[in-house]
């Protein structure tokens, strides 16, 4: 293939599609390329007889258990928390949960505000428009008026029920005089703009036949492919090309026969998440940039934020029925969110209430859960099937110039490019961090009547928010891309994912990820001349 | 995948032993699992052979032991080789819990309807906003920079 593009995206995900959606509109010729494939609606499970064997096989969101041929391995022996993402037209939305809290103000601020980690290069406020056009896109289910965040206009349709799981833990949090909202969520209760109303089948992560769940292969690419956007599937993108003067030229990438084809452009975006990005970062090294492109800082792949989650499980006597309804999408608290000094730790945490799983993830030990094998495995799975309700504490972890990604010396993909290694552990913060939310944790859930409570300091399979890997910034020695994401060393390349993150705040990062790379593409549009874009 | 007929035995009373039968459930292995779990390993890459690598670390006559002396033979795997035997867990589980007549028990004992969640999803009372009654008098404690 020998295409000419005005913007070459790699990655279909929820940034490369609102990315490639702006542009498009905007009358640019956007080419995607994406290693994974589209998923029709009739290609998900939950219909099927095995659906819950389909979910802990090919529709594992773990790219080292699902092992599909479009995936690439992720080397994760040096670290607790093991990756889960997804390839293909819609990225990890395919898989998400579809929780989407914002950002608060103070999140953009952390240096100033509590003397950690660094302030963003930009204010909230310079984001808010940005978020609220995603709110419209995704048809942001929800209640305004809430008083942990700033105001934001009425949510477009009302809250997925609770049940009566999450309304007892709402009435404990009350109780308590703690802080709870439904919160905000990709996922629509009423019908909007043609999509279906969820219909609470539960295992959200298992992907959506409705389209009640907002995945960028929903909510973006259609009106981007429509405005001329086109995506190129099974397009495993191998390395950002550059020319002599070390500005990039396109990107190659092998096909699914291992074809090695280049595609030209006059601006080169990443947006294959906080793995990929750098992963394809640092394969891309070349004389002239012998760490990997844009590496003059030494921060690509540094700063990996993954938010540390602990949980604790109510048990309760009776039957909540905690498998139906949508599984992660319920209420949150923001109490413990702010710094408190008199805590022992910076930054604070959200408290997530999510409900139970289907009777094979159940007996497996779901989340949190602990089903012997043996003589009492009936006994203790009719105890807590349908009868728990998850506190999930998902920690804002600070960035740590140790915790990296770097690219592996025993992994591969089928192609040959070595797999991103992620690199990572807690610092002492974080530690510090869980011992608090987890307490909080189980004292709501007693609050709310449970017999038992189950405690996990964290979880493994927590890796779904990867951040920071090549962190914005006004500065070029001390950051990776300008503060609209393009990076300082190859201004005609850029990153809209979350690789940019500063910081991580304390919520799931899909809203801000998104909402920024909606502001890199106007910036792209406004400020740039897509003719001789590194001018 | 193939397995002898000593190994059909050793695996289906594995079964048994990590999903034995009570007043209301099945026992895994009384349900003829064996090939269902045969089945779902040749799906999974991820760990070829290990189900015969399971039944080979299982004494010749497992499937003769009383279910104690069976029991303590699978403990000591899982200490011993906790990636073999999390492999026989999870097939085991898997055949079981997306069996039809398991899920006709599940269905009787929980409550759970015993479907697939799609297409026809559950019926939840809309979310109700009285509750939020009281978090709604608070005043906005976001901090304002």
């Amino acid at each position: 293939m020998s295409e000419v593009a005005d913007v070459l995206v790699v990655g279909a995900g929820p940034s490369g599609g609102a990315f490639s959606w702006r542009l498009a509109r905007a009358g640019v010729k956007v080419v995607c390329l994406d290693r994974g494939y589209r998923v029709a609606p009739e290609d998900y499970p939950t219909d099927q007889p095995d659906w819950e064997s389909r979910r802990i096989r090919d529709f594992n969101p773990n790219p080292n258990v699902r092992r599909l041929p479009q995936d690439y391995p992720v080397d994760d022996e040096d670290s607790p928390i093991k990756p889960l993402m997804f390839c293909g037209v819609g990225g990890s939305t395919i898989m998400w949960s579809a929780a989407s809290p914002r950002f608060h103000p103070s999140d953009f601020r952390v240096r100033s505000l509590d003397g950690v980690a660094d302030d963003w290069p930009l204010r909230y406020r310079e984001l808010e428009g940005y978020y609220d056009l995603c709110d419209r896109m995704v048809g942001m289910g929800g209640m305004s008026g809430d008083p942990a965040n700033p105001p934001r206009p009425p949510r477009s349709t009302p809250p997925l029920p609770l049940g009566e799981g999450g309304e007892r833990m709402a009435r404990a949090f009350d109780r308590l005089g703690w802080h709870w909202w439904p919160v905000d969520g990709a996922i629509i209760s009423r019908p909007y703009r043609g999509r279906s109303a969820c219909n609470n089948c539960g295992p959200c992560e298992m992907g959506c036949p409705r389209g009640a769940k907002a995945s960028a292969d929903v909510i973006w690419w259609p009106e981007a492919e429509e405005a001329g956007a086109r995506i190129v599937t099974g397009a495993a993108v191998s390395r950002v090309t550059v020319d002599r003067k070390g500005r990039a030229t396109g990107a190659l990438w092998f096909d699914e026969s291992g074809a090695e084809h280049h595609t030209r452009a006059r601006v080169v975006v990443l947006a294959a998440n906080g793995l990929g990005t750098p992963r394809i970062l640092l394969s891309s090294a070349t004389t002239r940039f012998p760490e990997g492109l844009a590496n003059s800082s030494g921060l690509v792949g540094r700063r990996l934020m993954l938010h540390p989650v602990a949980a604790a499980t109510a048990v309760f006597t009776e039957n909540v029925g905690s498998y139906v309804g949508a599984d992660a999408y319920s209420i949150f608290s923001q109490e413990f969110y702010e710094t408190d000094a008199d805590r022992g730790f910076a930054r604070g945490y959200l408290m997530q209430v999510t409900r139970g799983q289907g009777p094979l993830i159940t007996a497996l030990g779901g989340f949190n859960l602990d089903i012997p094998w043996g003589r009492g495995h009936h006994r203790r799975f009719e105890e807590l099937f349908g009868h728990v309700v998850t506190v999930a504490v998902l920690c804002e972890d600070l960035p740590d110039h140790d915790n990296r990604v770097v690219l592996s010396d025993r992994l591969a993909d089928r192609f040959g490019v070595p797999a991103p290694k992620m690199i990572y552990r807690f610092d002492e913060n974080s530690e510090k961090m869980i011992d608090h939310g987890l307490a909080n944790a189980e004292q709501v859930c007693l609050e709310a009547g449970a017999s038992e409570v189950l405690l996990t300091r964290f979880l493994p399979q927590a890796g779904f928010h990867l951040m920071g890997t090549a962190r914005m910034g006004s500065d070029p020695d001390d950051s990776v891309t300008d503060p609209f994401g393009f990076c300082h060393d190859i201004p005609n390349l850029g990153i809209v994912d979350g690789s940019v993150f500063v910081t991580s705040a304390g919520v799931n990062p899909t809203p801000t990820l998104t909402a920024l790379a909606l502001r890199s593409a106007d910036h792209l549009l406004h400020h740039r001349d897509l003719e001789t874009p590194w001018n | 995948m193939e397995l002898t007929n000593a190994q059909r035995l050793k695996l289906n009373a594995a079964l048994d032993t990590l999903l034995p039968g009570d007043e209301w459930w099945p026992a895994a292995g009384g349900l003829g699992l064996v090939d269902r779990v045969l089945e779902l390993a040749g799906l999974d890459p991820s760990h070829p052979g290990m189900v015969a690598e399971a039944c080979s670390a299982l004494p010749a006559d497992f499937h003769q032991q009383d279910s104690d002396a069976r029991t303590a033979v699978l403990e000591r795997l899982e200490a011993g080789n906790s990636a073999l035997f999390g492999v026989l867990q999870l097939l085991a589980y898997n055949a079981y819990y997306t069996d039809a007549r398991v899920l006709d028990v599940v269905e009787s004992r929980t409550g759970y309807e015993a479907r697939p969640p799609q297409p026809r999803g559950y019926v939840l009372e809309p979310f109700d906003e009285s509750l939020l009654e009281k978090v709604r008098t608070r005043a906005p404690f976001w901090r304002r920079v």
